[in-house]
């Protein structure tokens, strides 16, 4: 309690030098002024501090407007300098070993039973006569009934069997079991079952009964079933997964472009006679045409029939959008290519430079060999008699080079131009070198 | 140690792992906000992952055997019942199962046995088990953590799971400290400290024990230490939205403003994805004005017109008259509508004045001063009653002691102004929660010698802004804790292999049980500016402001007994 009173004498506008309370900032500041003018370091950092707070508070500052624009939109990442550390992922861990062990154990067991119900359904369907005593001992003879005389209830529901609860039998097991709790495969798709190459029917629109259908207990009807969901999400592939594979591979193909024509464009603003404009036109026509593929798959894609509010219907819209999107941003939002002027105001400039760094180089080899020839003296001025020789295959070469330039342009292989075109450089600079030292 | 990374760098792994083809993420409700948090819709998109579905959503079955299904779900009883019904009747081609945390063997085992159309590629734990809110701060949006001044059970497990995750995340291997005072931040500590042994083989395998760097700290602290903070009007860009408009996982609704554009019903601050929010996120609210009238001031001279631009109105207009602007500034025309609410809210509520006193109380000292003008704010009748009843807590908490202590009177002055009945109880509960009894730091600079030196200095370098004299105590500690100050008999080591003592700590994480504040985010935020080579992170069981704040208080405060404020007959 006393410390929280005795400090607060201590708090308020004091004068550091006689501990005087001002009240207010101007106060303090005017009665520094007057009566502690030697102190001028204090004083400056009080008008300082008021200033500051000022500023803050009435925000009057009028910086520069352009500062304030690039300090608003470019992220200074000086900022963050402590997160630049390189984040390596965090840790993880697998149990798919684990789960798949214990699944494959458990499905062993089923996938034999399962097999020996598929041969026995291959046997069933095909060959199956139409009329049903015929049909009755054909069944019979590929599964053999169980002796039903000792069975007084059904195994799966307990009920008595009557002269209403008739005794059936699983056409796959054997088994016994009323006939509320028998279930039916329909025969059409138990053939597309033990031959998928069949064709598809369409799911029936009638009930399925004893006629159509074969009377299964729960067990091998689930084992069945569970077969022929498998395969079905093996074959699910559909118009639409067509289709966005399509234009997936579109969109792999336009990812390396936009980065060579992004790497093309880049050589042209700086002046360099790798690319000319027609390649880098052709480029861009052609991320176009990828841009226009990819839009026209995506708007099938999404007007592929489906319910509106499913989904399938939702799945649609969303790979609409997303392409939609990928086009805005990757594609069409390529850079601006120079105009002809433009890039022959950069060469030239470029040229300029070069020139002017050949001439020093000139003027340094000749004062070079003037000191050479003052040394060596008259021996030095022998003429190089292989010189034609030298030349014919070096030319030949750069031809033979421009050659396949003009077939790689053909064929859209920029990166090919790239490296053709400094092969033909050096070759180029090597020429001139030559020429140069057997002028000297 | 970047939380929002740490955290994308999970995803991105789940979305790459499961190979090309369209893809639905199927996640619960807490994993949907933990992804929300990190990435916007289109950057999924673009990860080909289409379609984005609730595990526990009871929607028709539809055959999508089509595409590949990466499930990202927290390991709850809950979750795992409903992903074994979706694999007894597949949905989907293929599933690629992440858990949010660890899972127990049994449970897999389970998982194998439903899965008879063999589905399942991957079954995997990825520890992105927080929201990252920004890169050094996380939450886990538990508002009300404690019951009755001790922790839901429920709670507790989620954010000891929670503190794991995190810490495997960015891959550290921290020794747990706990302000010793507090029985809730040992019980977590503690039960950190047991998950991460059950962990230890994991850990060693995939954190290498590095003994050039010193220990990483994970620090668990009491918000009952510092119940002001959380109280306090703020001035800066996103700790203001959060107390005027409340974020909700970087989402602030403006549905309430009036004439607000469609698109601008639900407004996403997320400083990944919005630059100009990441350049100002701890800009304060005068700055941010004066930053948006420059780039208008700025457009204008490139579209050569006269328009003015002075108020927040004449912002409005200039982005409605200018479309192209709104195109090349992006996300500012967003933040222009939200300043502009924010800006309103000021005005009507008499912030600035209410600001400035809740400013003195928390960092002055002068009794009667503060009473006469809280007494005057309580007659105005522009300030809100919740603002009043805040007042009148932070005059409660600091003058606790003080001989002239007023507080029945202004509550019943709280009372003459209209206040609902449960602002006055949210007073005295706040007493109850964080007065002097129950604080083990001293919050108010009172007694400390160092300290009360320091408010000297603070006086006579003047006040830089009225209203940001304030500084959390976080600061303090974190400060001794860097500094390797931080007394062991108040905040003592569990675990660890070397003890930490005399060794400076680099990487740093603090947990606030009771939650945190954007203030203190950017605090620590500051301090990582500050001292090159440490790296905080912030987390709490929630961010707060004062509203939230006050939920929090009252389920803490749930069916205590009033020992300490008995004296308080009014409420």
């Amino acid at each position: 309690m006393a410390t929280a009173n005795d400090d607060e004498i201590l708090e308020g506008f004091l004068c550091p030098i006689c501990k005087a309370d001002l009240k207010s900032a101007s106060q303090l500041t005017s009665h520094f002024e007057s009566l502690h003018s030697e102190e001028q370091d204090v004083l400056r950092s009080l008008k300082e501090i008021f200033g500051k707070a000022k500023k803050i508070i009435l925000n009057n500052d009028d910086s520069d407007l352009k500062e304030t624009f690039d300090r608003a939109l470019k992220f200074s990442y000086q900022e963050h300098r402590w997160l630049d550390e390189e984040q390596v992922i965090g840790v993880s861990r697998s149990s798919t070993d684990y789960l798949k062990a214990v699944r494959s154990a458990r499905l062993e067991r089923y996938a034999t039973e399962t097999n020996k119900l598929l041969i026995r359904l291959d046997k069933l369907v095909c060959n199956m006569p139409a009329e049903p005593n015929q049909r009755k001992q054909h069944e019979q003879e590929v599964v053999p009934w169980l002796d039903g005389s000792s069975v007084k209830l059904c195994p799966n529901c307990a009920k008595a069997f009557n002269l209403t609860r008739r005794k059936h039998h699983c056409r796959l097991c054997g088994s016994i079991l009323c006939h509320d709790c028998s279930t039916f495969l329909d025969i059409n798709v138990a053939r597309a079952i033990v031959d998928p190459s069949a064709p598809r029917t369409s799911q029936p629109d009638h009930e399925i009964t004893e006629k159509n259908g074969l009377r299964l207990c729960e067990h091998c009807f689930n084992l069945i079933e569970l077969r022929k969901q498998v395969q079905e999400s093996r074959n699910a592939k559909t118009v639409l997964v067509t289709a966005y594979e399509q234009m997936r591979s579109l969109m792999d193909q336009a990812r390396p472009d936009v980065a060579m024509y992004e790497k093309m464009c880049q050589s042209l603003f700086d002046g360099e006679t790798t690319y000319n404009l027609t390649d880098v036109n052709k480029m861009r026509g052609r991320i176009g045409k990828l841009a226009e593929g990819i839009d026209l798959l995506s708007k099938q894609i999404a007007a592929f029939p489906a319910e509106p509010g499913t989904r399938q219907a939702r799945l649609q819209t969303a790979i609409r959008h997303a392409a939609a999107h990928y086009i805005k941003e990757d594609l069409i939002s390529l850079r601006k290519l120079p105009t002809e002027a433009q890039i022959e105001e950069v060469r030239q400039q470029r040229y300029e430079r070069a020139e002017k760094q050949i001439q020093m180089e000139r003027e340094r080899m000749e004062r070079q060999r003037q000191r050479k020839e003052e040394i060596a003296g008259p021996s030095a001025s022998r003429v190089d008699t292989r010189q034609d020789d030298e030349d014919s295959p070096l030319l030949e070469q750069m031809n033979i080079i421009r050659e396949y330039i003009k077939e790689a342009r053909r064929d859209m292989k920029y990166e090919e131009v790239a490296i053709l075109e400094a092969n033909l450089k050096e070759l180029k600079k090597e020429y001139h070198l030559q020429k140069l030292s057997n002028k000297s | 140690m970047n939380v929002v990374q740490a955290v994308k760098l999970y995803i991105t792994k789940m979305t790459e792992e499961s190979g090309p083809g369209m893809k639905v993420i199927l996640m619960d409700k807490e994993t949907t906000s933990i992804v929300s948090m990190v990435f916007s819709q289109s950057e999924i998109l673009q990860k080909e992952v289409y379609l984005f579905e609730r595990i526990d959503s009871h929607s028709k079955w539809d055959n999508m055997k089509h595409m590949k299904c990466i499930v990202f779900i927290r390991p709850t009883p809950e979750n795992i019942s409903l992903l074994l019904r979706e694999l007894r009747y597949p949905k989907y081609g293929v599933y690629f199962i992440y858990f949010s945390n660890v899972i127990s063997k049994a449970d897999i085992k389970t998982l194998a046995e439903c899965d008879e159309q063999e589905t399942v590629r991957e079954v995997q734990e990825v520890f992105a088990d927080y929201l990252a809110v920004d890169r050094h701060l996380f939450s886990f949006n538990i508002v009300g953590c404690l019951q009755g001044r001790s922790w839901n059970a429920q709670h507790l497990q989620r954010c000891a799971q929670g503190l794991l995750a995190l810490l495997l995340s960015v891959k550290r291997r921290a020794v747990v400290r706990y302000e010793a005072a507090s029985e809730p931040c040992a019980r977590l500590a503690e039960r950190v400290r047991d998950l991460l042994r059950r962990e230890a083989v994991l850990i060693d395998n995939n954190i290498p024990f590095n003994g050039e760097i010193p220990t990483p700290q994970l620090l668990i602290v009491d918000r009952r230490d510092d119940p002001v903070t959380p109280l306090l009007s703020q001035w800066t860009y996103q700790a203001m939205v959060h107390e005027l408009l409340t974020i909700n996982n970087n989402r602030v609704s403006l549905a309430h403003v009036p004439e607000v554009p469609k698109d601008m019903k639900e407004v996403v601050l997320s400083s990944e994805q919005d630059e100009f929010y990441a350049k100002n996120l701890y800009s304060n609210f005068g700055e941010i004005g004066q930053t948006m009238k420059s780039l208008m001031d700025e457009f204008q001279k490139k579209a050569k017109s006269q328009q003015k631009v002075e108020s927040i109105a004449d912002m409005k207009n200039f982005v409605e008259t200018y479309p192209l602007f709104k195109k090349m500034s992006g996300t500012v025309t967003k933040h222009v509508t939200v300043v502009g609410e924010l800006s309103a809210c000021v005005s009507r509520h008499n912030l600035l004045e209410v600001s400035e006193l809740e400013q003195e109380i928390s960092s002055q000292s002068d009794h009667s001063k503060h009473l006469q003008r809280l007494k005057n704010l309580l007659t105005n009748e522009a300030v809100r009653q919740h603002d009043a009843a805040k007042l009148v807590a932070l005059y409660a908490l600091r003058y606790e002691k003080h001989a002239s202590n007023a507080l029945p009177a202004l509550i019943e002055a709280l009372k003459t102004r209209g206040a609902p009945e449960h602002l006055l109880k949210s007073v005295v509960n706040l007493l109850e929660y964080g007065g002097a009894h129950a604080r083990q730091s001293d919050l108010f600079g009172l007694q400390d010698a160092v300290k009360i030196t320091k408010r000297l200095f603070k006086g006579l370098n003047g006040v830089e802004n009225i209203y940001t004299q304030h500084t959390p105590l976080l600061k303090d500690t974190l400060e001794d804790l860097i500094k390797g100050k931080l007394r062991e008999n108040l905040y003592p080591t569990l675990g660890g292999e070397d003890g930490p003592y005399g060794r400076r700590p680099q990487d740093i994480i603090v947990f606030i049980v009771g939650g945190a504040t954007y203030e203190e985010a950017l605090c620590v935020h500051q301090i990582n500016q500050a001292y090159p080579g440490v790296r905080v992170v912030l987390g709490g069981t929630a961010i707060h402001n004062s509203t939230s704040f006050f939920e929090e208080v009252k389920s803490a405060m749930q069916g205590v007994h009033r020992t300490h404020t008995r004296h308080i007959r009014n409420v």
